[in-house]
């Protein structure tokens, strides 16, 4: 292989526009750093001041966030990180899922005898983690991101430290999520062996140059990355891990999990795998290849996912098996991207719809949550409706959405992503994935059926309890956009479509050739 | 001194990541399975520092030392979830940590 010529990288001073770039990244990490200082500093009441201080480090990272959205695409730090309006709509939602968690977590933490203001700082590190990883092209910058964010989720998810479930989901958690890191890593290695640099878009090009479509290294490197990120996202068959964790989990972390990290994965693999489309790098063949993985996948997924749901009485693991089930229908978006008219957009509209109408479901479910997490067996749930009209209804519209019943936002994103499919020719895949749904009708209205059709019965944790004000403002907050973006979707499908359609394969660093 | 063919090491390297592996998924103990963990990043860390030299460019060492980083900080974690575990459950077998299932 020719000795590869090393470009030196532009000079590291930020001009005014990357500085714009990176002023939510230094709000987060400032947020952070200040709320560990606050934590010590018994005078300023730290179980106020941190959350608060968290929360408008968050809200600050959004303000700044906003006017950066129709700004042109930048480079930052010799093009390790791209910042583009698809990196700044990634960051919003990130944003707003850790700050809409921070907020109701306060009162649960509370109840639970949780009260460690650690909480929030570990939560603000896995934001900024995911923020980095979703707007880096490089694959040691991804794998820094992932494993800020997901070393911080290791430790939220064993939080309740006295609780031997949440120690065995911690554990769980940690070991299959470092081998997933560590394949991932594998893969990362092998990538720079076949092209000589770690950025995924100069790779690409690099295998185009040199003939690299066939090239064994290159394409185990890519397998073993895939094969990373399937892992994240819980897809099958690395799915095993998800519903132990998220049962183990403190509720407003599986919240956390379901919404703001699964969002990042996946936002970071449509990343990649558009840099990986747009520019040719792989031979037709092993193109195809990879396809029939994800197909395989996408299909075991949705299929695997609805029916393993049905059979579960707690609604913290009938949630994570529903959130399996949605991984596999992003996956057919995913499939269909490149060859659908507007590209990855319905994927990205049905990521922002899922982050919101999980927020919600998380929020009502930690204000259910009694000490230990207990109350959250479907049978703890009957007779709800009667004591607490309002909750009740709140979850019934995000189970409704999961379920993608119109008029609710679950059901639009449900069309156009499979209108998207079909129109890339999906036809099969779309057939599977409307059956699944059907499937999964089923469970999410067996816990509307427990929660309006049932009497409450006898010996039930729920006694007396008072859902947190903050859990009911987030998921009425969640409502209102779930129906909003049911109703009338098409300001919204409209703004994701000018920005991020384009946006990951367009604002390559250096233009791919053609296409 | 006849120096050693790049695919030698690399077939080392391979060998030594997926030894890792298997011990992640076949052995018992908690403190094995997260030292198979190292296993498998200090495999990659020398996969990356062979290519850098075959290659003759020096990115891949530097992707090294963020892991080297990486990797400690993911050992202090995982060893203070063991810990914790130890406290409450009295074992690191993972045969005997079962409570979540279904």
């Amino acid at each position: 292989m020719e000795p590869i010529t090393l470009t030196p990288p532009p000079a590291f001073g930020l001009t005014a526009q990357q500085l714009a770039w990176l002023t939510p990244y230094f709000f987060v990490l400032g947020g952070s750093c200040l709320a560990l200082l606050l934590s010590v500093y018994e005078a300023t009441k730290p179980s106020i001041s941190v959350p608060a201080t968290i929360i408008l480090a968050f809200l600050g990272g959004i303000a700044t966030t906003l006017p950066l959205i129709e700004q042109p695409p930048t480079l930052l730090f010799g093009g390790m990180l791209i910042a583009d309006g698809f990196t700044a709509y990634a960051n919003i939602l990130f944003l707003i899922s850790a700050a809409a968690v921070t907020f109701f977590s306060r009162r649960y933490l509370l109840n639970q005898d949780l009260e460690h203001t650690e909480f929030y700082t570990l939560i603000a590190l896995s934001a900024l983690g995911m923020m980095i990883m979703a707007a880096s092209t490089d694959l040691v910058m991804i794998f820094l991101g992932l494993e800020l964010m997901s070393i911080s989720v290791y430790v939220l998810v064993g939080f309740r430290r006295n609780d031997r479930r949440s120690n065995e989901a911690g554990i769980k958690y940690y070991i299959l999520g470092s081998a997933a890191s560590a394949v991932m890593l594998y893969g990362a290695a092998l990538f720079f062996g076949a092209t000589g640099t770690t950025n995924v878009q100069v790779g690409a090009i690099r295998a185009i140059q040199m003939g690299m479509g066939q090239n064994a290294l290159l394409i185990a490197g890519l397998l073993c990355i895939l094969i990373g990120f399937l892992f994240k996202i819980a897809s099958v068959p690395f799915h095993m891990w998800m519903p132990d964790v998220y049962e183990g989990a403190p509720a407003p972390v599986t919240g956390f999990m379901t919404t703001g990290l699964k969002a990042a994965v996946f936002i970071t693999l449509l990343r990649v795998f558009s840099s990986m489309v747009s520019v040719p790098a792989l031979s037709p063949q092993a193109m195809e290849a990879f396809q029939n993985v994800l197909w395989v996948s996408a299909a075991l997924t949705m299929f695997l996912g609805n029916v393993a749901a049905l059979q579960q009485t707690n609604i913290k693991r009938m949630l994570a098996y529903s959130s399996i089930a949605h991984s596999g229908y992003l996956l057919v978006g995913l499939l269909a991207g490149p060859q659908s008219h507007d590209g990855f957009s319905a994927v990205l509209f049905y990521v922002v719809i899922y982050t919101i109408m999980n927020l919600g479901a998380f929020a009502v479910v930690s204000a259910i949550a009694q000490k230990g997490d207990t109350g959250l067996e479907l049978n703890d749930l009957s007779g709800l409706s009667a004591k607490h009209p309002g909750l009740a209804f709140l979850l019934a519209v995000f189970l409704f959405s999961m379920a993608g019943i119109p008029p609710t936002a679950g059901f639009t994103a449900k069309y156009y992503l499979f209108y998207s499919a079909i129109q890339a020719g999906q036809v099969w895949l779309v057939v599977l994935a409307v059956l699944c749904s059907a499937i999964g009708a089923y469970y999410y209205l067996r816990v509307i059926v427990q929660l309006y059709m049932r009497e409450a019965i006898a010996g039930s944790p729920l006694q007396n309890w008072k859902p947190s004000r903050a859990a009911v403002t987030t998921a009425l907050a969640a409502v209102i956009l779930v129906l909003q973006l049911g109703i009338y979707p098409a300001p919204a499908l409209k703004m994701l479509r000018l920005g991020p359609a384009e946006a990951p394969a367009g604002g390559a660093p250096a233009e791919a050739p053609g296409h | 001194m006849i120096p050693v063919p790049v695919p030698v090491i690399l077939s080392f390297c391979a060998a030594i990541f997926f030894i890792g592996l298997a011990g992640v998924l076949i052995r018992r103990n908690i403190l094995v399975v997260i030292m198979s963990i190292e296993l498998m990043l200090n495999a990659v860390n020398l996969t990356l520092v062979t290519f850098s030299a075959a290659l003759d460019h020096p990115h891949g060492q530097m992707a090294v030392f963020f892991i080297i980083v990486v990797a400690a900080v993911e050992s202090a974690v995982g060893l203070g979830l063991v810990i914790a575990l130890f406290r409450t459950m009295r074992t690191v077998d993972t045969d005997q940590i079962q409570l979540l299932k279904g």
